[in-house]
């Protein structure tokens, strides 16, 4: 690292984040250290594997430091050329910048470019720049500056009040103010008190956690230590999905590297802490995001939740005191206590402080991971950063908060995100998850999408979560196959409300909210299913026919060519015919049609 | 300490339920998967009341709700009759096969819902049995699998190796829902067939013999010298009263 | 690690698994994952051993077994599909992937083959959401699949598709 910051040597960080890795980032960085050892490259150069930079679309990404550029959609066959180019010679391969869509201009820094220029980076800010094995490369960006700030300049209250004058809420879902939870822990008596992480991040559509434990994951631990110090624990625990291999591991590495280096064991930099941390891994049950499942599993039992009418701040893992926050609010803690909570507060709305990570996806131009101040607008979130809708086709809807939250329609595009808002419109923050639909999404249909991986997840314990999830799980299935009826509607309803006021854990309690939000919002749409036995996007089969309008088709073949059960026929340039016999209505035609001569029946 | 329920102050011990405090003095508030013998499971969600502590209000659950402050409780306001018609109709439209809950669902207005006509389920997931089993048998069964496939069996569903046969999963279970089935010998419980131990005396059945081996290993004794309790007790009636004649 | 998957399991191999951590039930998930990672399910002769090794009913060791997705308790196929089921895999088709796969090789999610050559399950976002839709093959993901597309998946893994469609 050192050497990597001598002027003349260059750094090349090749992003190993989920997607580059997909789409072979993995071939790119080893065919570069190979080029590198091989060639007579006679510049001195640095090669590392990074985490997720959050602009996956583009991916692979190779970034070439100090020159600050940035390579999209690097494949294996272009590293001879970068080596002798740009490494070697300092010439740009343009082919290789990216090009802004609207200036069709070739832009050579990702600083210049929309998605990256509205976010502010606190939670990801080393994810990226640094290798997430490597915790020189972390303390080299003031790593664990935080812990020592505190351990020696600041008593254990004085921590807790900066984080609840920091305004900093929980980014797992809840949003409860982090400080007042630790100062809630901090104030018993019992002892051993816990810390927990919690990066059992199971929302459909979001990956920011997965993104700061591979990437950054010595940011994590140093939250948790400064927590400790602050509560007089003296074990953590981090409980991550198993399925997310690449964070387990990075998080051992980090934990060793931490012990070897002071940060974890007993008396942490010289002071009385003595706190360690170990890893669980989720057995994969979505429920064990809610704390007191996750503790349960983290016990050795079924990850079933308890009423929580006594707080885990009091009687939490194995009765005792417990700590748990989300893998993103840990991240937060370090940049809190090293910068201030006043400049933390800074940003943000009066409700909600700081910034939050998001994972736009689905119908949209830019998919991939996004940090903005609160307060930032669906529309900026979307249009600017993301890129608006592929396809040409028209936005419809954005889901934010996963299962748990609800769809949010054009007309509140302008809404500022933060908890406060979101909840009003019916939906919450969740994790971050946002999901844009076009015109291609039923929303009766998705409304089932959630209910349905909701009947997988629910724990089972309680009645109005568990039958309450089949009610409207019977009910909405009938009205995507066409036998709605309208008091159907008043049911769902009927049923929804229960699961709010009655279930056990906060799974059931928001259970239903995809059903209400969509009912909200889109009722029109449950209507057609019901009334005109009719799917408007095309995508309840029972309730589908595809046609092709003959005077918009070109005939160019293209439905024929994706068309997986041949039911397209017709001559070049003259309009095609879909056989509706052999139809299996999947929408390959209409999704891949550049002249919307698909429509929908 | 002096809590309110349903505007009558009542004196309650600190850390009892809020339906303990309620049922001791004389308030009704209907549960389905609660036993005192067990405590709170807060599972079936009948108990739900409201709870005002100063100015705010919320629901929860009265069996699992420990009483710490000097809190107002309503047992039966229309929020709270609404989830409990709910939760009736949820459970009946689960188990329609079960005469105890269609009693329920009679006693309740109903709004419409799809029931499915084909299912024969009886059991409504109270997990009474399983407390049962943890506390009297050998914990032969459990809740597996998860969502709404949520069931109560045994490990793959075969012959209950750990079962004693006790049957107090049946006698608890308010559904009928556990099928036992005896004849002069044997009685057959989840999946499996055990030997009667009749009473030598009256003929009646005393247990199956794990079930007495279990209690034996225990240190307890269910038929001493081959007689049950009932007929034990006669006789030794008979030793008193022959050795003060 | 592929190559030890699927490999018979037996007593030796189990305790030498169950033997890595203490008796106490919060090893439990930890034991059986290690067993998933080894055989590609959990025998049923782990999990008893699991419960004298903790000293729990094996009907909890069952339960939770149950419980957590991660766990099969039948084998799974040499290459088992993941098709990943997250929002942003649904709207961009995942349902059609399955479809695809139940027409050349028969199985449903949850399902092996008879030749114990393929499985199919569907799983939770796999946080590839950039790649829509996804699906792993044993561990390796296959980025922006079509209905075209994984046809020729399962043939590049040996599997026979139904050579009347594409």
């Amino acid at each position: 690292m050192q050497a990597a910051n001598d002027l003349d040597s260059k750094l090349i960080l090749v992003c190993c984040g989920t997607g580059c890795l997909a789409n072979g980032s993995r071939e790119v960085y080893q065919s570069l250290k190979k080029q590198l050892t091989d060639s007579e490259v006679t510049v001195s150069t640095f090669t590392k594997p990074t985490g997720c930079n959050g602009w996956c679309e583009k991916g692979p990404l190779v970034k070439i430091m100090p020159d600050d550029i940035t390579y999209c959609q690097v494949k294996a066959s272009d590293v001879p050329a970068i080596v002798e180019k740009t490494i070697q010679n300092g010439e740009l391969l343009e082919r290789l910048l990216y090009r802004d869509p609207q200036t069709k201009k070739r832009v050579k820094s990702h600083h210049q470019i929309d998605f990256y220029k509205k976010q502010h980076k606190l939670a990801l800010r080393n994810i990226g720049e640094i290798d997430p094995a490597s915790i020189d490369d972390y303390i080299a960006r003031d790593g664990y500056k935080a812990l020592a700030k505190a351990l020696r300049k600041m008593t254990p209250s004085e921590v807790v009040e900066e984080v609840i004058a920091s305004g900093l809420r929980g980014r797992g879902g809840g949003g409860f103010p982090t400080g007042i939870k630790w100062r809630a822990a901090a104030g018993q008596p019992a002892q051993p008190k816990y810390v927990i992480c919690n990066g059992d991040e199971g929302d459909p559509g979001a990956f920011m956690d997965r993104s700061i434990m591979e990437g950054d994951p010595h940011t994590v631990i140093e939250g948790m230590i400064i927590c400790a110090y602050a509560i007089g624990a003296t074990r953590g625990f981090i409980y991550v999905r198993d399925e997310y291999s690449l964070a387990v591991t990075n998080l051992g590495i980090a934990i060793d590297s931490a012990r070897r280096h002071g940060y974890l064991g007993n008396n942490i930099l010289g002071s009385q802490l003595c706190f360690d941390i170990e890893i669980v891994r989720g057995g994969g049950a979505f429920v064990c995001g809610e704390e007191t499942a996750l503790m349960a599993s983290i016990e050795g039992n079924v990850g079933e939740p308890r009423d929580k009418y006594v707080f885990p701040t009091e009687k939490g893992l194995w009765g005792q005191p417990t700590v748990i926050n989300n893998v993103e609010t840990w991240a937060n803690i370090p940049v809190i206590i090293q910068d201030g909570a006043e400049q933390f507060a800074a940003l943000g709305t009066a409700g909600s402080k700081g910034t939050k990570v998001f994972s736009l996806v689905g119908k949209v131009v830019n998919t991939g991971l996004v940090e903005v101040p609160m307060g930032t607008t669906l529309r900026d979130i979307i249009f600017t950063i993301g890129g608006g809708i592929p396809g040409g086709r028209g936005f419809k809807a954005v889901q934010t908060g996963g299962p748990s939250g609800g769809c949010i329609p054009e007309s509140k595009l302008d809404l500022q995100v933060d908890f406060d808002s979101l909840l009003e419109a019916g939906s919450m923050m969740g994790s971050g998850g946002i999901i844009v639909m076009d015109d291609r999404t039923c929303m009766v249909e998705i409304a089932r999408y959630y209910v349905h991986f909701l009947a997988g997840e629910s724990c089972g314990k309680c009645t109005p979560c568990r039958e309450g999830i089949k009610a409207l799980l019977d009910t909405l299935t009938a009205i995507c196959h066409g036998q709605g009826r309208e008091e159907d509607l008043l049911y769902l309803e009927e049923i929804s409300h229960t699961m709010q006021d009655a279930s056990l854990c906060a799974l059931g309690r928001t259970a239903a909210n995809p059903v209400l939000s969509t009912l909200r919002y889109f009722k029109d749409e449950y209507l057609a299913h019901i009334r005109e036995h009719c799917c408007p996007a095309g995508i309840c089969r029972e309730l589908t026919e595809f046609e092709i309008d003959p005077a918009t088709c070109t005939g160019c073949g293209l439905c024929t060519k994706n068309c997986p059960v041949d039911a397209i026929s017709g001559e070049k340039k003259q309009a095609h015919i879909i056989d509706q016999n052999k139809c299996i209505r999947c929408g390959e035609c209409i999704d891949h049609c550049r002249f919307n001569a698909v429509l929908v029946r | 300490m002096r809590i309110i329920i349903d505007e009558k102050p009542v004196e309650v011990e600190p850390g009892i339920t809020i339906l303990e405090a309620a049922r001791q003095n004389g308030i009704d508030i209907p549960t389905l998967c609660y036993h005192e013998a067990f405590g709170g499971q807060g599972m079936c969600r009948m108990c739900m009341v409201e709870v005002k502590n100063g100015t705010s209000s919320r629901l929860v659950a009265s069996c699992t709700y420990p009483i710490s402050e000097e809190i107002e409780v309503r047992t039966s306001t229309p929020a709270i009759a609404r989830i409990r018609r709910n939760i009736i109709g949820l459970l009946y439209r689960r188990a329609p096969n079960s005469e105890f809950m269609r009693q329920w669902y009679e006693k309740y207005e109903q709004p419409q819902s799809r029931l499915s006509p084909d299912v024969e389920e009886s059991c409504i997931l109270c997990r009474l049995c399983v407390k049962a089993c943890e506390e009297m048998g050998s914990s032969a069964i459990a809740a597996v699998f998860r969502g709404t496939e949520k069931r109560i069996g045994t490990p793959y569903d075969d012959a209950a190796t750990a079962c004693i046969g006790c049957g107090a999963c049946a006698q608890i279970c308010p559904t009928g829902a556990i099928a036992m089935t005896e004849s002069e010998d044997r009685r057959t419980i989840w999946n499996r067939e055990f030997a009667l131990v009749r009473c030598q005396k009256c003929g009646r059945p005393v247990g199956t013999g794990e079930q007495l081996e279990y209690i034996a290993s225990k240190g307890g004794s269910a038929l001493e010298s081959g007689l049950c309790q009932v007929c034990r007790k006669k006789q030794a009636a008979v030793r008193v009263s022959e050795f003060y004649r | 690690m592929p190559a030890e998957t699927n490999s018979k399991p037996n007593e030796e191999m189990l305790l030498a698994i169950i033997n890595n951590y203490p008796g106490e039930n919060r090893y439990i998930l930890s034991i059986m994952q290690d067993m998933q990672k080894q055989f590609n399910y959990l025998p049923r002769q782990g999990l008893e051993m699991i419960a004298l090794h903790v000293d729990s009913p094996f009907s909890q060791v069952y339960s939770m077994a149950t419980f957590y997705k991660a766990f099969s308790l039948v084998p799974k196929g040499r290459i088992n599909f993941k098709v990943c089921d997250g929002t942003a895999c649904h709207i961009k088709g995942s349902n059609v992937i399955i479809d695809q796969i139940y027409k050349h090789l028969g199985i449903r999610p949850g399902e092996t083959t008879p030749d114990g050559e393929f499985s199919l399950e569907t799983v939770n976002c796999i946080g590839a959401c950039a790649l829509a839709p996804a699906v792993l093959a044993n561990d390796r993901v296959h980025p922006k699949v079509t209905s075209a597309g994984i046809v020729e998946i399962i043939k590049s893994y040996g599997g026979h598709v139904d050579a009347s469609s594409k």
